[in-house]
Protein backbone atom coordinates (compact mmCIF):
# COMPACT_ATOMS: atom_id res chain seq x y z
CA UNK A 1 0.00 0.00 0.00
CA UNK A 2 2.76 2.35 1.03
CA UNK A 3 4.58 1.51 -2.22
CA UNK A 4 1.51 2.44 -4.23
CA UNK A 5 1.18 5.79 -2.47
CA UNK A 6 4.87 6.60 -3.01
CA UNK A 7 4.59 5.69 -6.71
CA UNK A 8 1.49 7.79 -7.09
CA UNK A 9 3.17 10.82 -5.43
CA UNK A 10 6.32 10.34 -7.56
CA UNK A 11 4.26 10.27 -10.78
CA UNK A 12 2.24 13.31 -9.73
CA UNK A 13 5.45 15.27 -8.90
CA UNK A 14 7.01 14.13 -12.20
CA UNK A 15 4.07 15.33 -14.26
CA UNK A 16 3.74 18.71 -12.49
CA UNK A 17 7.48 19.39 -12.57
CA UNK A 18 7.34 19.40 -16.40
CA UNK A 19 6.58 22.70 -18.15
CA UNK A 20 3.82 23.32 -20.73
CA UNK A 21 6.19 22.66 -23.66
CA UNK A 22 7.44 19.36 -22.31
CA UNK A 23 4.00 18.25 -21.26
CA UNK A 24 2.21 19.11 -24.45
CA UNK A 25 4.81 19.03 -27.25
CA UNK A 26 7.77 16.80 -26.52
CA UNK A 27 5.67 13.78 -25.72
CA UNK A 28 4.04 13.59 -29.13
CA UNK A 29 7.02 14.70 -31.19
CA UNK A 30 9.52 12.25 -29.73
CA UNK A 31 8.26 9.52 -32.04
CA UNK A 32 8.62 11.61 -35.20
CA UNK A 33 11.78 11.42 -37.36
CA UNK A 34 12.10 15.23 -37.48
CA UNK A 35 13.14 16.88 -34.25
CA UNK A 36 11.40 19.91 -32.79
CA UNK A 37 14.55 21.88 -33.47
CA UNK A 38 14.45 21.00 -37.17
CA UNK A 39 10.85 22.12 -37.27
CA UNK A 40 11.78 25.34 -35.49
CA UNK A 41 14.41 26.04 -38.15
CA UNK A 42 11.77 25.46 -40.85
CA UNK A 43 9.57 28.07 -39.19
CA UNK A 44 12.49 30.44 -38.80
CA UNK A 45 13.50 30.03 -42.42
CA UNK A 46 9.96 30.75 -43.56
CA UNK A 47 8.81 33.43 -41.13
CA UNK A 48 12.03 35.05 -39.77
CA UNK A 49 11.05 37.14 -36.74
CA UNK A 50 9.88 36.17 -33.25
CA UNK A 51 6.42 37.69 -33.52
CA UNK A 52 5.85 36.16 -36.94
CA UNK A 53 6.99 32.71 -35.88
CA UNK A 54 4.95 32.72 -32.69
CA UNK A 55 1.85 33.98 -34.49
CA UNK A 56 1.96 31.35 -37.24
CA UNK A 57 2.74 28.58 -34.73
CA UNK A 58 -0.27 29.53 -32.65
CA UNK A 59 -2.46 29.69 -35.72
CA UNK A 60 -1.22 26.34 -37.02
CA UNK A 61 -1.69 24.56 -33.69
CA UNK A 62 -5.28 25.79 -33.54
CA UNK A 63 -6.06 25.30 -37.20
CA UNK A 64 -3.67 22.66 -38.58
CA UNK A 65 -3.76 22.43 -42.35
CA UNK A 66 -1.60 20.93 -45.05
CA UNK A 67 -1.64 24.18 -46.99
CA UNK A 68 0.01 26.21 -44.24
CA UNK A 69 2.37 23.58 -42.89
CA UNK A 70 6.09 24.31 -43.12
CA UNK A 71 6.89 20.61 -43.43
CA UNK A 72 7.53 18.83 -46.73
CA UNK A 73 4.87 17.00 -48.72
CA UNK A 74 6.65 13.72 -48.08
CA UNK A 75 6.58 14.25 -44.33
CA UNK A 76 2.91 15.17 -44.32
CA UNK A 77 2.00 12.25 -46.54
CA UNK A 78 3.87 9.90 -44.20
CA UNK A 79 2.84 11.28 -40.83
CA UNK A 80 -0.20 13.37 -41.60
CA UNK A 81 -1.36 16.61 -40.06
CA UNK A 82 -1.48 16.97 -36.30
CA UNK A 83 -4.72 17.17 -34.44
CA UNK A 84 -6.20 20.47 -33.40
CA UNK A 85 -4.70 21.64 -30.11
CA UNK A 86 -7.05 21.76 -27.16
CA UNK A 87 -4.78 23.76 -24.94
CA UNK A 88 -6.15 26.90 -23.44
CA UNK A 89 -4.79 30.28 -24.51
CA UNK A 90 -2.38 30.71 -21.59
CA UNK A 91 -0.93 27.22 -21.83
CA UNK A 92 -0.53 27.47 -25.60
CA UNK A 93 1.25 30.82 -25.28
CA UNK A 94 3.51 29.45 -22.57
CA UNK A 95 4.43 26.37 -24.65
CA UNK A 96 5.23 28.51 -27.70
CA UNK A 97 7.29 30.96 -25.63
CA UNK A 98 9.33 28.12 -24.18
CA UNK A 99 9.75 26.59 -27.62
CA UNK A 100 11.06 29.96 -28.97
CA UNK A 101 13.43 30.48 -26.06
CA UNK A 102 14.78 26.96 -26.36
CA UNK A 103 15.71 27.08 -30.05
CA UNK A 104 16.07 30.78 -30.91
CA UNK A 105 19.27 31.83 -32.66
CA UNK A 106 19.77 35.06 -30.70
CA UNK A 107 22.78 35.03 -28.37
CA UNK A 108 23.83 31.59 -29.60
CA UNK A 109 26.09 32.68 -32.45
CA UNK A 110 29.63 33.64 -31.71
CA UNK B 1 26.89 109.37 -78.80
CA UNK B 2 30.51 110.23 -78.30
CA UNK B 3 31.24 112.19 -75.18
CA UNK B 4 34.71 113.09 -74.01
CA UNK B 5 35.52 111.97 -70.48
CA UNK B 6 37.12 114.12 -67.85
CA UNK B 7 38.65 113.42 -64.48
CA UNK B 8 35.49 114.23 -62.56
CA UNK B 9 33.25 111.80 -64.36
CA UNK B 10 35.83 109.07 -64.44
CA UNK B 11 35.51 108.56 -60.71
CA UNK B 12 32.37 106.85 -59.50
CA UNK B 13 29.70 108.81 -57.65
CA UNK B 14 28.51 107.56 -54.29
CA UNK B 15 25.12 106.61 -55.72
CA UNK B 16 26.85 104.87 -58.61
CA UNK B 17 29.06 103.02 -56.15
CA UNK B 18 26.03 102.03 -54.11
CA UNK B 19 24.18 100.74 -57.17
CA UNK B 20 27.30 98.91 -58.30
CA UNK B 21 27.83 97.45 -54.83
CA UNK B 22 24.20 96.31 -54.60
CA UNK B 23 24.36 94.75 -58.02
CA UNK B 24 27.65 93.03 -57.29
CA UNK B 25 26.47 91.76 -53.89
CA UNK B 26 23.35 90.30 -55.47
CA UNK B 27 25.36 88.92 -58.34
CA UNK B 28 28.03 87.36 -56.09
CA UNK B 29 25.32 85.81 -53.89
CA UNK B 30 23.63 84.40 -56.99
CA UNK B 31 26.91 83.09 -58.41
CA UNK B 32 27.82 81.45 -55.08
CA UNK B 33 24.34 79.92 -54.91
CA UNK B 34 24.57 78.55 -58.47
CA UNK B 35 28.10 77.20 -57.95
CA UNK B 36 27.08 75.61 -54.63
CA UNK B 37 24.05 74.02 -56.27
CA UNK B 38 26.14 72.67 -59.14
CA UNK B 39 28.73 71.40 -56.66
CA UNK B 40 26.05 69.56 -54.69
CA UNK B 41 24.73 67.93 -57.87
CA UNK B 42 28.24 67.03 -58.96
CA UNK B 43 29.07 65.57 -55.54
CA UNK B 44 25.88 63.52 -55.49
CA UNK B 45 26.41 62.18 -59.01
CA UNK B 46 30.02 61.24 -58.24
CA UNK B 47 28.93 59.56 -55.01
CA UNK B 48 26.32 57.57 -56.93
CA UNK B 49 28.93 56.60 -59.49
CA UNK B 50 31.29 55.39 -56.76
CA UNK B 51 28.49 53.44 -55.05
CA UNK B 52 27.44 51.78 -58.30
CA UNK B 53 31.06 50.66 -58.73
CA UNK B 54 31.01 49.26 -55.21
CA UNK B 55 27.61 47.62 -55.62
CA UNK B 56 28.95 44.83 -57.88
CA UNK B 57 31.64 43.80 -55.39
CA UNK B 58 29.32 44.06 -52.39
CA UNK B 59 26.62 41.99 -54.15
CA UNK B 60 29.19 39.29 -54.69
CA UNK B 61 30.13 39.35 -50.99
CA UNK B 62 26.44 39.22 -50.06
CA UNK B 63 25.95 36.16 -52.27
CA UNK B 64 28.91 34.39 -50.64
CA UNK B 65 27.70 35.25 -47.16
CA UNK B 66 24.18 34.04 -47.97
CA UNK B 67 25.56 30.66 -48.98
CA UNK B 68 27.53 30.47 -45.74
CA UNK B 69 24.42 31.38 -43.76
CA UNK B 70 22.55 28.60 -45.53
CA UNK B 71 25.15 26.08 -44.44
CA UNK B 72 25.16 27.42 -40.91
CA UNK B 73 21.36 27.27 -40.83
CA UNK B 74 21.29 23.55 -41.62
CA UNK B 75 24.05 22.72 -39.17
CA UNK B 76 22.80 24.95 -36.39
CA UNK B 77 23.23 24.36 -33.43
CA UNK B 78 26.12 21.94 -33.81
CA UNK B 79 27.92 24.86 -35.43
CA UNK B 80 27.47 28.26 -33.88
CA UNK B 81 30.41 30.21 -35.30
CA UNK B 82 29.25 33.07 -37.45
CA UNK B 83 31.01 33.03 -40.87
CA UNK B 84 33.67 35.74 -41.19
CA UNK B 85 35.58 37.03 -44.20
CA UNK B 86 38.67 39.28 -44.20
CA UNK B 87 37.32 41.25 -47.17
CA UNK B 88 34.19 42.50 -45.44
CA UNK B 89 32.20 42.59 -42.22
CA UNK B 90 28.55 41.63 -41.97
CA UNK B 91 25.45 41.57 -39.81
CA UNK B 92 22.14 39.73 -39.92
CA UNK B 93 18.77 41.16 -38.89
CA UNK B 94 15.35 39.51 -38.77
CA UNK B 95 12.13 40.72 -40.38
CA UNK B 96 11.37 42.78 -37.29
CA UNK B 97 14.73 44.58 -37.62
CA UNK B 98 16.06 42.79 -34.52
CA UNK B 99 19.75 42.11 -34.63
CA UNK B 100 20.55 38.40 -34.81
CA UNK B 101 24.30 38.85 -35.01
CA UNK B 102 26.70 41.57 -36.05
CA UNK B 103 30.39 42.19 -36.50
CA UNK B 104 29.89 45.59 -38.14
CA UNK B 105 32.14 48.55 -37.34
CA UNK B 106 29.26 50.99 -37.69
CA UNK B 107 25.87 49.86 -36.42
CA UNK B 108 23.86 52.72 -37.93
CA UNK B 109 21.87 50.82 -40.55
CA UNK B 110 19.37 52.25 -43.01
CA UNK B 111 17.10 49.35 -43.98
CA UNK B 112 15.27 51.41 -46.59
CA UNK B 113 18.39 51.98 -48.71
CA UNK B 114 20.24 49.36 -50.71
CA UNK B 115 23.67 50.99 -50.53
CA UNK B 116 24.86 54.04 -48.59
CA UNK B 117 27.85 55.63 -46.91
CA UNK B 118 28.16 56.03 -43.16
CA UNK B 119 31.00 57.90 -41.44
CA UNK B 120 33.85 55.73 -42.66
CA UNK B 121 32.04 52.70 -44.09
CA UNK B 122 29.96 51.64 -47.03
CA UNK B 123 26.94 49.48 -46.23
CA UNK B 124 25.12 47.19 -48.62
CA UNK B 125 21.74 45.88 -47.47
CA UNK B 126 20.65 42.61 -49.07
CA UNK B 127 17.12 41.38 -48.51
CA UNK B 128 16.98 37.58 -48.41
CA UNK B 129 14.08 35.57 -49.82
CA UNK B 130 14.83 32.54 -47.67
CA UNK B 131 15.36 33.53 -44.08
CA UNK B 132 18.34 31.38 -43.03
CA UNK B 133 18.62 31.58 -39.24
CA UNK B 134 15.71 34.00 -39.48
CA UNK B 135 17.76 36.48 -41.49
CA UNK B 136 15.70 38.87 -43.56
CA UNK B 137 18.39 41.56 -43.91
CA UNK B 138 22.03 40.82 -44.55
CA UNK B 139 24.29 43.86 -44.19
CA UNK B 140 27.70 43.83 -45.84
CA UNK B 141 30.18 46.47 -44.69
CA UNK B 142 33.48 47.60 -46.22
CA UNK B 143 35.80 50.46 -45.24
CA UNK B 144 35.40 53.74 -47.08
CA UNK B 145 38.92 55.02 -47.72
CA UNK B 146 37.57 58.49 -48.68
CA UNK B 147 39.96 58.89 -51.63
CA UNK B 148 37.07 59.41 -54.01
CA UNK B 149 35.78 62.18 -51.72
CA UNK B 150 39.13 63.97 -51.78
CA UNK B 151 39.14 63.81 -55.58
CA UNK B 152 35.63 65.22 -55.77
CA UNK B 153 36.53 68.11 -53.43
CA UNK B 154 39.60 68.87 -55.51
CA UNK B 155 37.43 69.07 -58.62
CA UNK B 156 34.75 71.14 -56.90
CA UNK B 157 37.26 73.66 -55.51
CA UNK B 158 39.27 73.84 -58.74
CA UNK B 159 36.41 74.12 -61.18
CA UNK B 160 34.36 76.15 -58.69
CA UNK B 161 37.09 78.82 -58.44
CA UNK B 162 37.53 78.97 -62.21
CA UNK B 163 33.76 79.27 -62.67
CA UNK B 164 33.61 81.94 -59.93
CA UNK B 165 36.28 84.08 -61.58
CA UNK B 166 34.68 83.71 -64.99
CA UNK B 167 31.29 84.65 -63.56
CA UNK B 168 32.88 87.65 -61.80
CA UNK B 169 34.50 88.86 -65.01
CA UNK B 170 31.17 88.53 -66.75
CA UNK B 171 29.53 90.38 -63.83
CA UNK B 172 31.96 93.30 -64.10
CA UNK B 173 31.33 93.46 -67.82
CA UNK B 174 27.58 93.50 -67.15
CA UNK B 175 27.95 96.19 -64.47
CA UNK B 176 29.90 98.42 -66.85
CA UNK B 177 27.27 97.82 -69.50
CA UNK B 178 24.47 98.87 -67.12
CA UNK B 179 26.32 101.93 -65.85
CA UNK B 180 27.35 103.20 -69.26
CA UNK B 181 24.08 105.06 -70.13
CA UNK B 182 24.15 106.81 -66.74
CA UNK B 183 27.79 107.82 -67.13
CA UNK B 184 27.22 109.01 -70.69
CA UNK B 185 24.44 111.29 -69.46
CA UNK B 186 26.72 112.72 -66.76
CA UNK B 187 29.50 113.33 -69.26
CA UNK B 188 27.08 114.99 -71.64
CA UNK B 189 25.95 117.32 -68.85
CA UNK B 190 29.59 118.08 -67.98
CA UNK B 191 30.37 118.94 -71.55
CA UNK B 192 27.31 121.16 -71.79
CA UNK B 193 28.23 123.03 -68.61
CA UNK B 194 31.80 123.46 -69.76
CA UNK B 195 30.68 124.96 -73.03
CA UNK B 196 28.08 127.28 -71.57
CA UNK B 197 30.26 128.63 -68.74
CA UNK B 198 32.64 130.11 -71.31
CA UNK B 199 29.80 132.09 -72.76
CA UNK B 200 28.66 133.38 -69.33
CA UNK B 201 31.89 135.01 -68.25
CA UNK B 202 31.93 138.22 -70.29
CA UNK B 203 28.32 139.36 -69.78
CA UNK B 204 28.41 138.49 -66.08
CA UNK B 205 31.61 140.44 -65.46
CA UNK B 206 30.15 143.40 -67.30
CA UNK B 207 26.97 143.37 -65.19
CA UNK B 208 28.81 143.10 -61.86
CA UNK B 209 31.42 145.75 -62.76
CA UNK B 210 28.75 148.19 -63.86
CA UNK B 211 26.66 147.65 -60.71
CA UNK B 212 29.76 148.43 -58.61
CA UNK B 213 30.43 151.59 -60.63
CA UNK B 214 26.92 152.95 -60.37
CA UNK B 215 26.49 155.95 -58.12
CA UNK B 216 23.65 154.96 -55.82
CA UNK B 217 23.77 158.30 -53.98
CA UNK B 218 21.93 160.11 -56.72
CA UNK B 219 19.44 157.31 -57.37
CA UNK B 220 15.85 157.46 -56.30
CA UNK B 221 14.76 154.79 -53.81
CA UNK B 222 12.71 152.89 -56.40
CA UNK B 223 15.71 152.50 -58.71
CA UNK B 224 17.98 151.56 -55.77
CA UNK B 225 15.68 148.61 -55.02
CA UNK B 226 15.73 147.53 -58.65
CA UNK B 227 19.51 147.78 -58.71
CA UNK B 228 19.67 145.65 -55.56
CA UNK B 229 17.59 142.95 -57.22
CA UNK B 230 19.88 143.04 -60.25
CA UNK B 231 22.85 142.78 -57.87
CA UNK B 232 21.35 139.74 -56.07
CA UNK B 233 20.56 138.00 -59.34
CA UNK B 234 24.00 138.73 -60.75
CA UNK B 235 25.73 137.47 -57.59
CA UNK B 236 23.66 134.28 -57.61
CA UNK B 237 24.63 133.67 -61.20
CA UNK B 238 28.23 134.62 -60.35
CA UNK B 239 28.41 132.00 -57.57
CA UNK B 240 27.01 129.40 -59.90
CA UNK B 241 29.42 130.47 -62.60
CA UNK B 242 32.39 130.19 -60.22
CA UNK B 243 31.30 126.70 -59.15
CA UNK B 244 30.92 125.52 -62.68
CA UNK B 245 34.22 127.07 -63.74
CA UNK B 246 35.90 125.45 -60.76
CA UNK B 247 34.35 122.12 -61.58
CA UNK B 248 35.21 122.10 -65.24
CA UNK B 249 38.46 124.00 -65.39
CA UNK B 250 40.10 125.05 -62.14
CA UNK B 251 40.02 121.89 -60.07
CA UNK B 252 42.85 120.41 -62.04
CA UNK B 253 45.08 123.43 -61.47
CA UNK B 254 47.81 123.16 -58.87
CA UNK B 255 47.09 124.46 -55.36
CA UNK B 256 48.42 127.83 -54.32
CA UNK B 257 48.42 127.24 -50.55
CA UNK B 258 48.98 130.18 -48.20
CA UNK B 259 48.15 131.14 -44.63
CA UNK B 260 44.79 132.83 -44.69
CA UNK B 261 42.93 134.62 -41.94
CA UNK B 262 39.65 132.77 -41.87
CA UNK B 263 37.77 135.34 -39.81
CA UNK B 264 38.53 138.01 -42.41
CA UNK B 265 37.62 135.79 -45.32
CA UNK B 266 34.39 134.71 -43.64
CA UNK B 267 33.44 138.30 -42.85
CA UNK B 268 34.06 139.29 -46.50
CA UNK B 269 32.04 136.42 -47.90
CA UNK B 270 29.19 137.03 -45.44
CA UNK B 271 29.19 140.65 -46.60
CA UNK B 272 29.18 139.53 -50.23
CA UNK B 273 26.04 137.49 -49.62
CA UNK B 274 24.45 140.13 -47.37
CA UNK B 275 22.16 141.45 -50.13
CA UNK B 276 20.98 137.90 -50.79
CA UNK B 277 20.31 137.33 -47.07
CA UNK B 278 18.58 140.65 -46.77
CA UNK B 279 16.25 139.81 -49.65
CA UNK B 280 14.91 136.91 -47.54
CA UNK B 281 14.98 139.02 -44.37
CA UNK B 282 17.55 136.77 -42.81
CA UNK B 283 19.76 137.74 -39.88
CA UNK B 284 23.44 136.89 -39.60
CA UNK B 285 24.78 135.57 -36.31
CA UNK B 286 28.53 135.81 -36.57
CA UNK B 287 30.68 134.41 -33.77
CA UNK B 288 34.14 134.62 -35.27
CA UNK B 289 37.33 134.20 -33.31
CA UNK B 290 40.70 134.76 -34.95
CA UNK B 291 41.78 131.65 -36.80
CA UNK B 292 44.22 130.89 -39.58
CA UNK B 293 44.64 128.03 -42.01
CA UNK B 294 47.08 127.06 -44.74
CA UNK B 295 44.92 126.49 -47.78
CA UNK B 296 44.35 127.60 -51.38
CA UNK B 297 42.28 130.73 -50.83
CA UNK B 298 40.44 130.32 -54.12
CA UNK B 299 39.34 126.81 -53.17
CA UNK B 300 38.38 127.56 -49.59
CA UNK B 301 36.35 130.53 -50.80
CA UNK B 302 34.32 128.05 -52.87
CA UNK B 303 33.68 126.04 -49.71
CA UNK B 304 32.55 129.04 -47.71
CA UNK B 305 30.50 130.51 -50.58
CA UNK B 306 28.67 127.29 -51.13
CA UNK B 307 27.92 126.69 -47.46
CA UNK B 308 26.74 130.26 -46.87
CA UNK B 309 24.70 130.41 -50.09
CA UNK B 310 23.03 127.09 -49.21
CA UNK B 311 22.27 128.36 -45.70
CA UNK B 312 20.60 131.38 -47.29
CA UNK B 313 18.94 129.54 -50.16
CA UNK B 314 17.29 126.85 -48.05
CA UNK B 315 16.39 129.14 -45.14
CA UNK B 316 12.94 130.29 -44.12
CA UNK B 317 12.02 133.93 -44.58
CA UNK B 318 13.07 135.84 -41.45
CA UNK B 319 15.39 133.03 -40.34
CA UNK B 320 18.96 133.07 -39.11
CA UNK B 321 22.26 132.21 -40.77
CA UNK B 322 24.98 131.51 -38.22
CA UNK B 323 28.72 131.32 -38.65
CA UNK B 324 30.89 130.20 -35.76
CA UNK B 325 34.66 130.11 -36.10
CA UNK B 326 37.23 128.68 -33.71
CA UNK B 327 40.77 127.56 -34.38
CA UNK B 328 40.32 124.13 -36.00
CA UNK B 329 36.54 124.40 -36.33
CA UNK B 330 34.07 126.23 -38.57
CA UNK B 331 30.33 125.85 -38.22
CA UNK B 332 27.76 127.29 -40.61
CA UNK B 333 24.16 126.77 -39.60
CA UNK B 334 20.72 127.85 -40.62
CA UNK B 335 17.12 127.69 -39.48
CA UNK B 336 15.86 126.41 -42.80
CA UNK B 337 13.96 123.46 -44.19
CA UNK B 338 16.54 120.85 -43.19
CA UNK B 339 17.13 117.55 -44.90
CA UNK B 340 15.95 113.99 -44.33
CA UNK B 341 18.49 111.96 -42.28
CA UNK B 342 18.57 109.17 -44.87
CA UNK B 343 19.48 111.62 -47.64
CA UNK B 344 22.49 113.13 -45.82
CA UNK B 345 25.00 110.53 -47.15
CA UNK B 346 23.98 111.44 -50.71
CA UNK B 347 23.90 115.22 -50.38
CA UNK B 348 27.54 115.51 -51.54
CA UNK B 349 26.85 113.64 -54.76
CA UNK B 350 27.18 115.61 -57.93
CA UNK B 351 23.91 116.73 -59.57
CA UNK B 352 22.07 115.57 -56.46
CA UNK B 353 19.27 117.96 -55.53
CA UNK B 354 16.66 117.27 -52.93
CA UNK B 355 14.69 120.48 -53.28
CA UNK B 356 13.45 121.26 -56.76
CA UNK B 357 11.95 124.63 -55.76
CA UNK B 358 15.38 126.24 -55.62
CA UNK B 359 17.52 126.70 -58.69
CA UNK B 360 20.97 125.23 -59.26
CA UNK B 361 22.71 122.27 -60.77
CA UNK B 362 23.45 120.41 -57.56
CA UNK B 363 27.20 120.77 -57.90
CA UNK B 364 27.95 123.08 -54.91
CA UNK B 365 28.25 120.49 -52.16
CA UNK B 366 30.15 118.04 -54.35
CA UNK B 367 32.76 120.81 -54.81
CA UNK B 368 32.81 121.38 -51.03
CA UNK B 369 33.37 117.66 -50.42
CA UNK B 370 36.15 117.45 -52.99
CA UNK B 371 38.00 120.39 -51.47
CA UNK B 372 37.62 119.35 -47.81
CA UNK B 373 38.71 115.82 -48.70
CA UNK B 374 41.74 117.21 -50.48
CA UNK B 375 42.80 119.13 -47.34
CA UNK B 376 41.79 116.33 -44.93
CA UNK B 377 39.14 118.49 -43.37
CA UNK B 378 36.42 116.54 -41.62
CA UNK B 379 32.89 117.53 -42.55
CA UNK B 380 29.86 116.74 -40.40
CA UNK B 381 26.23 117.46 -41.20
CA UNK B 382 23.47 117.56 -38.65
CA UNK B 383 19.99 118.29 -39.85
CA UNK B 384 16.42 118.13 -38.70
CA UNK B 385 13.60 118.56 -41.14
CA UNK B 386 11.79 121.86 -40.56
CA UNK B 387 14.33 123.07 -38.00
CA UNK B 388 17.55 123.62 -39.89
CA UNK B 389 20.94 122.29 -40.87
CA UNK B 390 24.34 122.54 -39.24
CA UNK B 391 27.53 121.95 -41.24
CA UNK B 392 30.72 121.63 -39.21
CA UNK B 393 34.24 121.59 -40.63
CA UNK B 394 37.07 120.31 -38.40
CA UNK B 395 40.75 120.27 -39.23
Amino acid sequence: MVKKIVLCIALTIGVFSQDAYERNCVECHKDLPTTLQQMFKEYLQTYSGEENVKAVLKHYLRHPSKSISVMSELFIDSYGIKKKSRLNKEELNEAIDIYWEKFKVFDKLK
Amino acid sequence: MLVSKNKATNSLLKSEKKSLLRFLTLYVAMVIFVITLLSVFYYQSQEKLMLSDQRAALSKYAYIQTKRLKVLHYFFDERTTYPRDPRFRSAIYDIEFKKIFSILGDESIRFDEEIYITDQHIHFVKTLDTYYLGTKYLIIEVEDDGIWRGEIWKHIIGYGLIAFFLFMLFGLFLARLFLRPMRDSLMLLDRFIKDTTHELNTPLSAILANIEMMDTEIMVEKNKKKLNRINIAAKTVSTLYKDLTYLTLEQEQENDDETIELHTLLRNRAEYFFILAESKQLKYELDLEDATMIVDKRKFTRVIDNLISNAIKYNKRGGVVGIKLRQGMLMIWDTGIGIDKEKIPFMFDRYMRFNQSEGGFGVGLSIVKKIVDEYNIKIEVESKEGEGTKVVLKW
